[in-house]
């Protein structure tokens, strides 16, 4: 069965692309634009790996991660920052998130995270 | 003395406009790149048949979109460092307002607020201090930003009579009134006292509009 990935970001035309990206390398991956629809998507049909955008409007990346994690912990979340050196950033992994990775994505790294990402959710490790 | 004072201000307000620059240049890479991959991908599965063919173009038509959209953007930063070459020159009010609307555009959205213009027709060039008004404006925008629900909209709408051109900072929406009125702050009154203007505030907490002359050959320097 393939991996599902919830990509959550308020640029529509990089999380579709990204999306499609995904889907050609076989993801169920489905993109959407607002915070709001990221927890009615996390709540109706829960993806194993979420991408999350660190900042959308009026929306706090972090926020959106806690109550992902309040829906289902085993929810696996990586953040996407455009931030490279954010201390935000590193002091969220303790929280719940897996990982982040720095915009623009390099999809062979995004890859290797989502997949790390979805590892851990199938081995049911806290 | 006021140049004392006013100077970690202006500094914050350079630093917002750089910082919300280079997060959209960031995000305009990261579409782009996402998009050249995309093709990438197509070519490297050797997809070609002609549904293929369409959106290979219809993603290099977003290539060239997305890189008009950066150019674009670019162009507001580099009018905006232009007006910080001299103290005091020549300039269109409204390119002013315009660069500073595209520039805060991501800030306002973060907020979850719609900046919105209303520029009047014919409005003469003035002489005066660019980076300073700019400055004035967005501490107006901001104070706004802050207090505002979420939906709702700042116009900033600009006419010219006698002489003088009135730019004006309208709220539109949900928002806690300040009794005090934002624009008896000092700061402000020593921004507008070197811009050689006046700032008027029609009720507590709402609209406000900054009055300059057209020449205003004693303006800060």
């Amino acid at each position: 069965m393939s991996t599902k990935v919830l990509i959550v970001d308020d640029e529509i035309e990089f999380a579709s692309t990204l999306a499609e990206r995904l889907v050609i390398r076989d993801y169920d991956a489905k993109a959407v634009y607002t915070a709001e629809d990221a927890i009615t998507a996390v709540q109706s049909e829960p993806p194993d790996v979420v991408l999350l955008d660190l900042r959308m409007p009026g929306a706090n990346g972090f926020e959106v991660l806690s109550t992902i994690k309040s829906v289902d912990p085993s929810i696996e979340v990586i953040l996407l920052t455009g931030q490279l050196k954010s201390e935000s950033v590193v002091e969220g992994i303790p929280t719940g998130l897996f990982d982040y990775i720095v915009k623009p994505v390099d999809i062979a790294e995004l890859v290797k995270k989502i997949n790390s990402a979805s590892e851990k959710r199938n081995s049911g490790t806290p | 003395m006021e140049h004392d004072k006013l100077t970690p201000s202006q500094f914050n307000f350079i630093g917002t406009i750089l910082s919300l620059f280079s997060h959209e240049m960031n995000n305009h890479l990261a579409i782009v790149k996402n998009s050249v991959g995309l093709i990438g991908d197509f070519i490297r599965l050797g997809k070609t048949s002609r549904k293929d063919l369409q959106e290979i173009l219809k993603t290099i038509q977003s290539i060239e979109n997305q890189i008009e959209e950066t150019s674009y953007f670019c162009d507001n930063l580099s009018g905006f460092g232009h007006g910080m070459e001299k103290p005091l020159s020549t300039f269109s009010v409204h390119k002013c307002v315009e660069e500073l609307i595209i520039l805060l555009r991501r800030l306002a959205s973060q907020r979850r607020v719609q900046l919105e213009k209303n520029l009047s027709v014919n409005i003469p060039l003035i002489h005066n201090n660019p980076l300073m008004l700019q400055f004035l404006i967005f501490c107006f925008i901001e104070k706004n930003l802050k207090r505002l629900d979420d939906n709702s909209k700042i116009i900033i709408k600009t006419t010219y009579s006698n002489n003088s051109i009135e730019i004006s900072i309208i709220p539109k929406g949900n928002f806690i009134k300040d009794e005090e009125g934002i624009c008896k702050d000092e700061i402000y009154q020593q921004l507008i006292r070197q811009l050689g203007g006046n700032i008027s505030q029609k009720t507590a907490g709402e609209e406000i509009t900054i009055q300059l002359p057209i020449s205003q050959s004693s303006a800060a320097t």
